[in-house]
């Protein structure tokens, strides 16, 4: 597979959707095969909350293998061999784009709390910035689960022309009350952490890990379902060698523990909390008043909408909700709702039923 | 689907209209109103495998189970919704009925008629009807509210739903003279077309 990776520079800067604006940003780019003559087999892969550019495969032998590599690849549902892909990390991420991590060319100093807020209407126009620098006139597909979903749903929306078909797995066109408490307790755990001082961490060179840890630790809980959590670790105590704390009893906290650690060694605090709002404040339909028909009637991409049964944060009546709303305006709509086991991460696995819809779509 | 319904219900549905096929299967008829009447068309099926076959096709599906789902689709703004041969595999046919008659202008229903005298042999017999549009055993067959000609008509009178036109068909498929003057014997298959009052 083909794979290449690029920070690409922005120098005319954004105006945000809040009216700050960065007089400049970067976006840290991966892509997989190659793009065509006329340039027509682009897809174009929106991440989740705290995923990355880095999609599939691994770009080098000590990389980890990506987050959608089940899906990604070679012969795979979005077939590298076919398709030129192409996934970047979010504006206001931690993982080489343009954060509050970053140094601000301003000032010369880490951007920190000051770094402005985003939503997700300011990453599809910052992916659409990139789609210009491509040279794509026209994606063959925008796709992506859970608020990589939102993305693709409100490129459908944002540019009408810009993209042939849309796949919109696990998501909503908006963030429900839970979701929004469930995130305002992660953010309350980092703010709270003694060394997040407001933001400005960086400064007195120490990171709230303990914050991020919980945050993360609750988040894992909502992407599973109780039924998968139930078959994967049960009551099952933890065998004492391979305790990440010393307080575990329990194989689920030992997961939660060992998942968290490593999170909150790899994602800045910033970006949890910004990535966060940015989910949060998304209301595809809060232009037109709430009415999402309305919002939906621009559409002319044909859009695929998946759900997942055992999904509790963004539940199948969400995916319907977009497809009946779509359906009403005359769009283009296919909604399906999968079984997944998972939880709200099964549009991250592969399955025969849901490898088989999306490469039927794409080739349809 | 047999060659004639397709026809009738071709003949049925007018051009640039828009239609939902409830139990639409692998999505033949769709794609043959989208391909002939340039209809935009949606799907409601609940079987994976026909899922798929739509989706392969290009066409716009919804996984829903009829009985369950129906009451979420609101204010659709269709011309025809189409119910062809699964109106007899509904928990409530009637309540399926009506609300397909208010989400669409007009409603398109095909249905086995039991009163059809190959299955009425098979009653005198004793045994359960089995024929070419009724083929599964007892056992396996995903019919619950199998009826006669008469039973849908007077469904209709009852719930207030106005029968605009009406084909019967006979045993090979086709429209028959006997058929139609005698369609609670001669017909295998009734078609109809349905408004409200």
């Amino acid at each position: 597979m083909k794979t290449e990776r690029n920070l690409i520079h922005f120098e005319s800067g954004i105006d945000l959707e809040s009216g700050s604006r960065l007089n400049k940003f970067d976006l840290m780019v991966e892509t997989y095969g190659n793009l065509n003559k006329d340039k027509s087999n682009g897809i174009l892969i929106c991440h989740a909350f705290s995923g990355n550019h880095h999609a599939a495969g691994k770009f080098s032998a000590d990389d980890s293998i990506g987050w959608w590599d089940q899906i990604i690849g070679p012969g795979k549902s979005i077939d590298t061999n076919k398709y030129f892909v192409v996934c970047s990390n979010n504006l206001g991420g931690c993982s080489g784009s343009t954060g509050p991590s970053s140094v601000n060319p301003d000032t010369g100093e880490i951007y920190g709390k000051d770094f402005p807020i985003v939503s997700v209407e300011d990453w599809v126009q910052s992916q659409k910035m990139l789609t210009d620098y491509l040279n794509i006139e026209k994606w063959h597909l925008v796709v992506g689960g859970s608020i990589g979903g939102m993305q693709a749903l409100q490129w459908s929306i944002a540019f009408p022309d810009s993209l042939k078909k849309a796949g919109i797995f696990a998501a909503a066109a908006k963030s429900s009350t839970q979701n929004i408490a469930m995130n305002e307790v992660a953010r309350e755990s980092i703010r709270k952490d003694k060394d997040f001082h407001g933001g400005d961490y960086y400064k007195h060179n120490v990171k709230p890990k303990n914050g991020l840890k919980t945050a993360r630790m609750l988040g894992h809980i909502t992407y599973l379902s109780e039924k998968h959590m139930d078959h994967k670790f049960g009551r099952k105590f933890q065998d004492e060698e391979s305790r990440v704390a010393g307080d575990v009893d329990y194989q689920v906290e030992n997961y939660l523990q060992y998942k968290g650690e490593k999170f909150s060694d790899l994602f800045d605090a910033n970006s949890y909390i910004l990535m966060t709002k940015a989910m949060d404040d998304y209301d595809a339909s809060e232009g037109n008043s709430g009415d999402l028909e309305k919002t939906l009637s621009s559409i002319k991409a044909k859009l695929l909408v998946i759900g997942f049964e055992s999904d509790w944060l963004y539940p199948p009546q969400r995916s319907k909700e977009i497809q009946l709303a779509a359906m009403n305006v005359n769009v283009e709509c296919s909604c399906l709702i999968l079984y997944g086991k998972q939880g709200h991460d099964s549009f991250l696995f592969a399955s025969k039923r849901y490898e088989k819809i999306i490469k039927s779509f794409i080739e349809s | 689907m047999n060659i004639s319904l397709t026809k009738i219900i071709e003949s049925w549905i007018t051009d640039n209209s828009k239609v939902i096929d409830f139990g639409c299967g692998d999505g033949s008829l769709l794609q043959f109103l989208i391909d002939n009447k340039n209809v935009n068309g949606y799907g409601v099926e609940i079987d994976h495998e026909k899922i798929q076959q739509c989706v392969e096709k290009g066409l716009s599906v919804i996984e829903q189970d009829i009985d369950e789902g129906i009451q979420d689709f609101v204010s659709s703004n269709f011309d025809f919704a189409i119910m062809a041969s699964s109106i007899q595999c509904l928990k409530n046919p009637h309540i399926a009925l009506g609300r397909m008659l208010d989400l669409s202008k007009q409603c398109v229903v095909t249905l086995p008629n039991l009163g059809y005298w190959r299955c009425r042999l098979n009653l005198l017999s004793g045994k359960m009807p089995v024929t070419p549009n009724l083929p599964s055993s007892w056992y396996e067959t995903d019919n619950l509210h199998l009826c006669t000609i008469k039973d849908f008509e007077k469904l209709c009178a009852d719930e207030g739903f106005v029968v605009n036109k009406k084909i019967f068909l006979n045993g090979q498929g086709k429209k028959g003279t006997l058929a139609s003057l005698f369609p609670n014997i001669f017909s295998s298959e009734g078609v109809y077309l349905l408004e409200r009052k």
